[in-house]
This record gives structure tokens, C-alpha cells and sequence, in this order.
């Protein structure tokens, strides 16, 4: 599981080196003392992981540094209360992972209230949902170019509409190589609901693409 | 293995999250049913497809982003009743969280009467027939969401500080003003709580402290910055009874100069009347003159005169 957290630290631009175990303890204890810039270090461990999926599960810049935030803090506050019983990137990533899902279901609950799901054979995508995200790479064959931005259209459309905690195993499992097992250990359920999870998020995702598999 | 089965696993084969032998059963199954292999193929077809989605990777200038909005946050955090109350009750590391309630001796009074801490050592009698007491470690009570603070009393018998904060419960906070901890709280009102009303209630309790140089710096400030005439009237007042010194000079001054409550400056007139010198007496004279207020001009020209004549 540590795996594949490092190496998406390794992935991130500009991320401290990773700190050894013994290191990373000593700065627990550091910033539960309150120093700050033990604090920050462990942040710089962290961020990069937690950033990359927050703009996975957002609209936006915007909504992923507000996630980035809201998750950063949560930790802070809670940080007293970390008894090293367990791996302190297990707890980094719990509070993550629930920052998230809480967004998805706002998300979620926003959007119902915005646009009503539109009736067949219309356009599926929710107008406003990706406007704002980072468009993909430019490609230099427009019209392959014009091909890829409509299937990332679909794909992210189709994930939209899986639930938060599908959506959130699908993100980890699919787009960040995460172990179940991991995965389970982060949101705080068991092996087998993660299990269920993925098995509906790809049933839903192929109904959803069929088009276009 | 039959199809259905195959089926339902299919989605963990491609994902690597099948045991050895499930793994090779599902192999073995493929190899010999094209039903199956087909669907495994769409379900290949799928994930490849997916991998088309573009992941937006984190620009640096997002990352310095969000570092700048967290650490701002944590700032805000630092100077915010959690902290305080986190600074108070943190169980310092090695402690047990039983040893720390016990020197808090922490006591529940009953739901509506909320909680009283008493932060010196020693049991407090337990009121009778509210002895169904759970001792609450600091650790919760850090948790708290504290929303308000809704009474600064002090105990003249006792000389205690009793504060009552709303938080999911009510929680008071008791004990002596030289207790860092309770003047911490209290500085905290007098200066940052939103709640005028509070503040000029904790800068009359700390009124009395003004020699502790802390306490003095929250009642300038209060003077200087408080958004709230009656919290800056009450500094005024507090300021006073500490001793006349270059700060509290200025600190007068500019609210003279500056405050726009002609009641406030009318107040720092009469405290500055008995620490008038004579570098004062320009202000002093201009002021006579050229403050909106009537009543604030004749003050000062009375205090210039008094000044001259002595
Ligand atoms: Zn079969």
C-alpha cells in the first residue's frame, strides 16, 4: 500500500524527498508540540498525493486548493490526537479520502438541485460540471485532437455520475494503481464494500460508454 | 469456475486483485469459453479507453497556491479559540490523558448548568446529586466547536474568572487571574472575540491586572483598534490604573487624534488632564479648536488651560 503512495509522491513536481520512518515520527511529534515548520514538512510529504486527487474529484483549481486546505487543516487540528497506532499515512489519507467524499456528495447534491437529470437521447453531460478543469493536453492533429477532448468529455461525464464512494474507489483503483486492501484501509470500510464498489463503478462505466468502447 | 462466476471476477483480473489460484482458474476459463473472453476484452477495451482521460497534474503555481491559502489558514487557526482552548487542555506528549484530568479535575454539573473546569489541583466538592460525573479528558474537549463565549464573570469572593463559552455544550472555564492560561483566554476576548459586549466585560476583569505587560498591551490595543466604542471606552478607563508610561501616552493621543467616538475622546481628555506635559499642550490647543465635537473642544481647551496655568 506504502508503494503506491510513494510513488505518486515521486510523480510530484517539486516534492520534498521522502522522509524515512524514524524521520517522519520525529516531525509527528515536533508538530503535535506545535511547531509549525514540522507541520509544514509533513505537508510537503503529503501534498502532492492529495492535491493530484483532489483535482481528480473537482471542477476546478479553485475547488482542489480548497480541498487541499480543508484537508490540511483537519489534520492539523487533529494531529493531537494521532497515538501512532496506526501508519501515519493510513490517518493522512482517512481524513483525505473523507474530505473527498464529503465534496463528492455536496457535489452531488449541488448538482441535482442545478440540473435535473436530462431525459434520453439529450446531450448527458451536466453543462457547467468541467468547464472549468484543466483541459487536456493540446494535441497537434485537430482533428484527433477534437476526437480526444470529446471521449474525455464522455469519460468524465460518466464518472460524474457514479456515487461518491464509487467514484472515489474507481479514482484510486483505476487512475492511482491502489491495492483494495489500501484502498479500504483509507476509507475506512472493508476489503469487500471496496470490492462491491469498483464491480459497480465498471458496470456503470460500461453501460455508460458502450458507445463508444 | 462456470461463466458467471468468471464474469463477476473479471473486472479484479484486469486489476490485479485476484488471489494466485482465482487468478489462474479465470485464465484457464478464457482460454476455453469465447463468451467470457469476449467480455473480458470489452472490459480491456474499457479500461483502455479510460486511461484516455487526460489527469490534470498539479502546476506548481497551484501548489504555491495552496500552500499560501493553507498556511493562512493555519494561522487564523493559531489565533482562534480552538487553539486556545486546544494550548490549555493538549495533553503533553508522555502524559496519560488520566493524569492531565486529574490535575484539571474535570467535573460535570449536569446538562444545562454545562461544565466546570477547575484548573488547579485539588477536588472541588461535588455538588450532591450530580455526582453522575464522566471526567472528560482534554483531548474532547479540544474537539469542541466552540461558537461563542457568552460570559466573562469574575467571583469577587474567590477572585476566580469564570468564562462561559457556547460550544456543542456550554463550557466554563474557572480559575485564578494568574493563571497564564485564564489571562491567556481573556486576552484573547478582550482583543479578537466578536462580541463587544464580551470584550468590555473581560477588559473590566483584567483592569486590575494592568502591571502584568501582557495585559497591557491587550488594553492599547483595545484602545487603538477595537471596532467597538463601548469595548474602546472601557480600555480607556482600564488604561487609567496602569502606570503612565510613553506607550500609553501615545496610545491616548491617537485616539484623541483619531477616534471618531467623541465619547471615547472626550474619556481620554479627562486621562490625559492628569498626565498633561507641556508637549501635549499644542495638541492639546489645536485640538480646542479643530475637533468635531463641541463638548471634545471644550474639554481640551479647558485641559490646555489648566495645562498653562500650571
Ligand atoms: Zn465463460
Amino acid at each position: 500500500m506504502d508503494g503506491a503512495c510513494l510513488e505518486l509522491i515521486h510523480r510530484v513536481p517539486g516534492a520534498n524527498p521522502q522522509l524515512d520512518a524514524l524521520e517522519e515520527r520525529a516531525l509527528i511529534r515536533q508538530a503535535q508540540r506545535g511547531d509549525r515548520g514540522a507541520f509544514e514538512q509533513l505537508v510537503r510529504k503529503y501534498e502532492g498525493s492529495v492535491l493530484r486527487l483532489a483535482l481528480q474529484v473537482v471542477r476546478s483549481e479553485e475547488e482542489a486548493k480548497d480541498l487541499y486546505q480543508e484537508s490540511f487543516l483537519k489534520i492539523y487540528r487533529a494531529l493531537g490526537r494521532f497515538r501512532f497506532e496506526s501508519r501515519f499515512s493510513t490517518w493522512v489519507y482517512r481524513v483525505v479520502m473523507n474530505v473527498c467524499l464529503d465534496h463528492l456528495r455536496r457535489a452531488g447534491t449541488r448538482r441535482e438541485v442545478q440540473a435535473p437529470a436530462p431525459a434520453a437521447g439529450s446531450d448527458p453531460e451536466p453543462v457547467e460540471f468541467f468547464q472549468t478543469v484543466a483541459e487536456e493536453r493540446p494535441e497537434l492533429d485537430p482533428e484527433r485532437a477534437l476526437q480526444g477532448k470529446e471521449v474525455g468529455r464522455r469519460i468524465r461525464a460518466a464518472l460524474a455520475r457514479l456515487s461518491p464512494r464509487e467514484r472515489l474507489v474507481f479514482e484510486l483503483k483505476h487512475y492511482q494503481g491502489m491495492k483494495l486492501r489500501a484502498i479500504g484501509e483509507y476509507c475506512g470500510t472493508s476489503e469487500q464494500t471496496v470490492k462491491n464498489c469498483l464491480f459497480r463503478a465498471t458496470q456503470k462505466l460500461r453501460a455508460e460508454l458502450k458507445e463508444i468502447v | 469456475m462456470n461463466c458467471q462466476v468468471v464474469q463477476e471476477n473479471l473486472t479484479f483480473y484486469l486489476y490485479d486483485e485476484l488471489g494466485a489460484e482465482e487468478r489462474a482458474a479465470v485464465e484457464a476459463h478464457l482460454g476455453a469459453c469465447t463468451t467470457c473472453a469476449r467480455a473480458a476484452a470489452e472490459l480491456r477495451r474499457l479500461r483502455a479507453l479510460l486511461d484516455q482521460r487526460a489527469l490534470p497534474e498539479p502546476s506548481p503555481e497551484l501548489l504555491v497556491r495552496c500552500r499560501q491559502a493553507l498556511e493562512e489558514a493555519l494561522d487564523r487557526e493559531a489565533a482562534s479559540w480552538r487553539a486556545l482552548v486546544r494550548s490549555w487542555f493538549v495533553v503533553p506528549p508522555g502524559v496519560s490523558a488520566l493524569r492531565v484530568t486529574t490535575a484539571l479535575t474535570i467535573l460535570l454539573l449536569g446538562f444545562s448548568l454545562g461544565w466546570t473546569l477547575r484548573p488547579r489541583a485539588g477536588s472541588p466538592a461535588t455538588p450532591a446529586g450530580r455526582a453522575e460525573s464522566a471526567p472528560w479528558v482534554g483531548a474532547d474537549l479540544a474537539n469542541l466547536r466552540i461558537s461563542g463565549i457568552s460570559q466573562v464573570a469574575p467571583d469577587p469572593q474567590t477572585g476566580a474568572v469564570r468564562i462561559t463559552m457556547d460550544a456543542e455544550r456550554q463550557v466554563t472555564l474557572e480559575g485564578s487571574l494568574d493563571d497564564p492560561r485564564i489571562r491567556e483566554v481573556m486576552l484573547y476576548a478582550a482583543n479578537r472575540y466578536n462580541n463587544p459586549g464580551i470584550r468590555r466585560d473581560t477588559l473590566e476583569v483584567l483592569r486590575d491586572q494592568g502591571d502584568n505587560p501582557t495585559v497591557r498591551e491587550a488594553l492599547l490595543y483595545a484602545l487603538r483598534y477595537d471596532a467597538n466604542a463601548g469595548v474602546r471606552l472601557e480600555a480607556v478607563e482600564a488604561v487609567q490604573g496602569i502606570a503612565w508610561d510613553p506607550d500609553v501616552r501615545e496610545a491616548l493621543l491617537g485616539a484623541l487624534r483619531t477616534d471618531d467616538n467623541p465619547g471615547v475622546r472626550a474619556a481620554v481628555v479627562n486621562v490625559l488632564i492628569e498626565h498633561a506635559d507641556d508637549e501635549m499642550l499644542p495638541v492639546l490647543e489645536e485640538l480646542a479648536s479643530t475637533d468635531r465635537s463641541p463638548y471634545v473642544r471644550m474639554k481640551c481647551a479647558r485641559a490646555a488651560r489648566e495645562r498653562a496655568q500650571n
